[in-house]
């Protein structure tokens, strides 16, 4: 681990976060009753971002400013906090409290790295882990921070790929799973692709202790315009991914799959008009424990499918404007969308007027 | 605000659908619906009928014309060779400005035949962050690589030296006056094979896209069965994210990268085709290109009467972004010194702002699209 650190949050409380909405009593209450809460990312319609808590019945329950446009979010059950990551290319996540006991904290990123909207706590809550690009070296790094000195800047180590995106802490508590998008981006040309031709997606395992290398696991050459993205862990400890195709839009290639240790990454069969459906897209990947599924979204599709984990099987699919956002809900998935629905499993949709919801949602059980 | 308007995707209404086309209300393209309904059927716009004319009335007119002026640069080059000359340079450097200017034009379609086999990127490899191209360039003048003196050669190559940088590398950069005397042999076949391999990829692309059963049908053609194209909201879908993309690329990667915020904080040799002196050429293209598609594809007539302002305004703008960026033209160093150039880039910045606004923002809106918020690249 290396790394000096400038601490630029002093500079970052000056452009101002704080609490946007004090949560009413009445409604905690309530809540309390509810399994679970689920947090997001969102936009006001009047183009301020934030970040929110709902509960499952699509209330807003507590909800944070943000300098920019946020990405995912990540709970600490320890704490009891949760932090939401800036969306490429930003510079900054925001620590927030959802019952409100504590301020929230905004850290800044470090120069010469900016985040990619993902990471992840460990077990014990003391670090934080984040999907970071050293830019200038086109390299993808784990930033490391210490939660417990302020979310203090503490090291880095390497993702072994271009691009990270999302990062998962496997079952062990200690192996991170790391999905290496494989493109190359540099602030200085904003969101722009820069290595389409020549990417090189990779899933990594990485020791959270040592930083060294697992495993690293490639798509077949002829399917490397396939961005691996998103991740989440089914019942078995199974890596579940989704991809995202920037090859030409008439090359189909399947989108989503499997990882297990010590295997080559398995893509998983689709109908054919399921896959056409996701415009070989996917924005996000959730499983459903309990339930023994994950679903997977695609925005530009405007579907969300549900698959048997244990099967491989789709289950069904849902069409739903702009949807992203995925959550297990009971035995199905809360879904929301960037056009501000909110749906839950039965089908029932809510809006809060005002939002609209960003990529992904965090199911956070109230016990925690 | 801008930032998100300029992410463009999903709509949320949908155009007409093809195998709906029997009734003639419910293939109205302009949305919202009920004011399709409102109107007499004749004013209806069929989203095939846009794209047709996005088709016809640009893309295979500005695809032939880059492959003419690919294939003018080409043997401009061949001429240069064969007898090299200050003149023959000159002719070589003027032909290769053409092919600039004609690439410009088209490069904001980036959907199509131009994304099969990285043809997008061998046509021009930027950014070149790392200077990857300049050094392979470099490498091959100095080592007198003979596999890099014919076209096929040169396509089996690295990506970052095929194209238009590497071929402006070769005729504008260090040494390049060399090329007017026998000592440039080499440095000009190596260029000639650049400007060969450029004429494939236009020939090639020119000729995908006039095939009437080609991609151009597929898009035309949206409907249930159709892989790309579910129906006429996601045909038109796609030749609006055309001019929203587009202003997004000309003005976040290739004006602000070297702009900068003052004129201390310019940067002019990360601009594109800074050594040719084409900056502004390629800028002011590029927003005629946005400008003719526009006229072509009818969009405008497609608007309810109360919102045709809207075109109006795009129009207007996207002339003023053009005579903006060519009064940037020449030297890109001279014109960011120069306050009054300077300003004209800044106001050209200004302009791509308006016109995303009014592409993101306002004209979707008034076609019942949405400028998506989750549904976004890359993320």
């Amino acid at each position: 681990m290396r790394t000096p650190l400038i601490d630029r949050r002093d500079f970052l409380k000056a452009a101002g976060t704080g609490f946007l909405a004090a949560l009413a009593p009445q409604a905690w209450a309530a809540t309390l009753e509810a399994d679970a809460v689920f947090a997001t990312a969102y936009m006001k319609r009047d183009g301020s971002y934030g970040a929110a808590v709902l509960s499952e019945a699509g209330k807003m329950l507590h909800a944070v400013d943000l300098p920019d446009r946020g990405h995912d979010v990540t709970f600490d059950p320890v704490s009891g906090r949760s932090a939401v990551f800036a969306r490429q290319p930003g510079t900054f996540f925001v620590v927030f409290d959802h019952k409100g006991r504590s301020e929230p904290l905004t850290i800044a990123s470090q120069p010469a790295r900016h985040f990619f909207g993902h990471g992840a706590f460990s077990t014990d809550g003391a670090l934080l882990y984040a999907t970071e690009n050293d830019f200038d070296n086109a390299a993808g790094m784990v930033g490391v921070y210490d939660a417990k000195e302020g979310f203090k800047r503490i090291g880095e180590f390497p993702t072994y790929g271009i691009g990270p995106h999302e990062l998962l802490l496997l079952g062990d508590g200690r192996t991170i799973a790391i999905a290496n998008g494989g493109i190359e981006t540099h602030p200085d040309f904003g969101r722009a692709e820069l290595n389409i031709a020549t990417m090189k997606p990779s899933y990594v395992l990485v020791d959270r202790i040592t930083g060294e290398m697992l495993e690293k696991h490639e798509l077949p050459a002829a399917l490397h315009q396939l961005s691996i993205r998103h991740m989440d862990l089914d019942a078995k400890g199974t890596v579940w991914f989704g991809c995202q195709h920037r090859g030409p839009a008439t090359e189909q290639p399947l989108l989503v799959g499997r990882a297990e240790r010590g295997k080559d990454l398995a893509l998983l069969d689709m109908p054919k008009d399921v896959l056409a459906g996701f415009r070989n897209y996917i924005g996000s990947v959730a499983a459903n424990p309990d339930a023994g599924t994950v679903a997977v979204s695609s925005p530009q599709g405007n579907v969300f499918a549900v698959i048997e984990a244990a099967s491989g099987k789709v289950l069904k699919t849902s069409s739903l404007t702009e949807v992203c956002g995925l959550a297990p809900d009971h035995s199905g998935f809360l879904a929301t969308t960037g056009a501000g629905a909110i749906v839950q499993p039965d089908g029932n949709t809510m809006t809060e007027p005002d939002y609209v919801w960003d990529n992904h949602m965090l199911r956070i059980a109230s016990s925690e | 605000m801008l930032k998100h308007l300029s992410r463009f995707r999903k709509s949320v209404a949908r155009f007409c659908d093809e195998n709906l086309r029997q009734n003639k209300l419910a293939a109205a393209l302009v949305v919202p619906f009920a004011l399709a309904i409102s109107q007499p059927a004749g004013a209806a716009v069929q989203a095939s009928d846009v794209v047709k004319s996005a088709v016809d009335g640009f893309i295979r007119p500005a695809y032939a014309s880059l492959q003419q002026h690919a294939a003018a640069t080409a043997k401009a080059v061949e001429a240069l060779c064969a007898a090299p000359s200050q003149q023959a340079l000159d002719a070589a450097r003027t032909e290769f400005a053409g092919a600039v200017t004609a690439w410009s034009a088209i490069e904001i379609v980036r959907f199509g035949p131009i994304t099969e086999n990285n043809r997008l990127e061998r046509m021009l490899y930027w950014p070149d962050r790392k200077g990857l191209g300049l050094k392979q360039v470099q490498a091959a003048l100095a080592e007198k690589d003979v596999s890099a003196t014919d076209a096929a050669g040169i396509a089996g190559k690295s990506i970052a030296m095929q194209g238009l940088g590497a071929l402006e590398f070769v005729l504008h950069g260090t040494d390049a006056e060399m090329l007017a005397g026998k000592d440039g042999a080499y440095r000009c076949s190596f260029g000639s094979a650049i400007a060969g391999n450029i004429e494939t990829i236009a020939t090639d692309v020119s000729t995908a896209w006039a095939k009437p059963d080609g991609f151009a049908a597929l898009w035309a053609s949206p409907g249930p069965d159709n892989p790309l194209y579910r129906d006429g909201s996601e045909a038109v879908t796609e030749l609006m994210g055309v001019f929203i993309n587009g202003l997004e690329l000309v003005r976040d990667q290739r004006l602000k990268n070297f702009l900068g915020a003052n004129a201390d904080a310019a940067k002019p040799k990360q601009a594109i085709y800074w050594r040719s002196g084409l900056t502004g050429a390629s800028l002011a293209a590029n927003l005629d290109g946005m400008n003719r598609l526009f006229q072509a594809s009818n969009l405008g007539d497609a608007l309810p009467k109360d919102d045709r302002w809207i075109a109006d305004s795009i129009e207007i703008q996207l002339v003023n972004g053009v005579a903006a960026a060519k009064e940037a033209s020449g030297s890109v160093a001279e014109v960011l010194a120069d306050p009054k150039r300077r300003a004209a880039l800044e106001h050209f910045q200004l302009i791509t702002s308006s016109l995303s606004n009014l592409f993101g923002t306002r004209l979707s809106a008034a076609f019942g699209l949405t400028a998506g918020f989750s549904s976004l690249d890359g993320d």
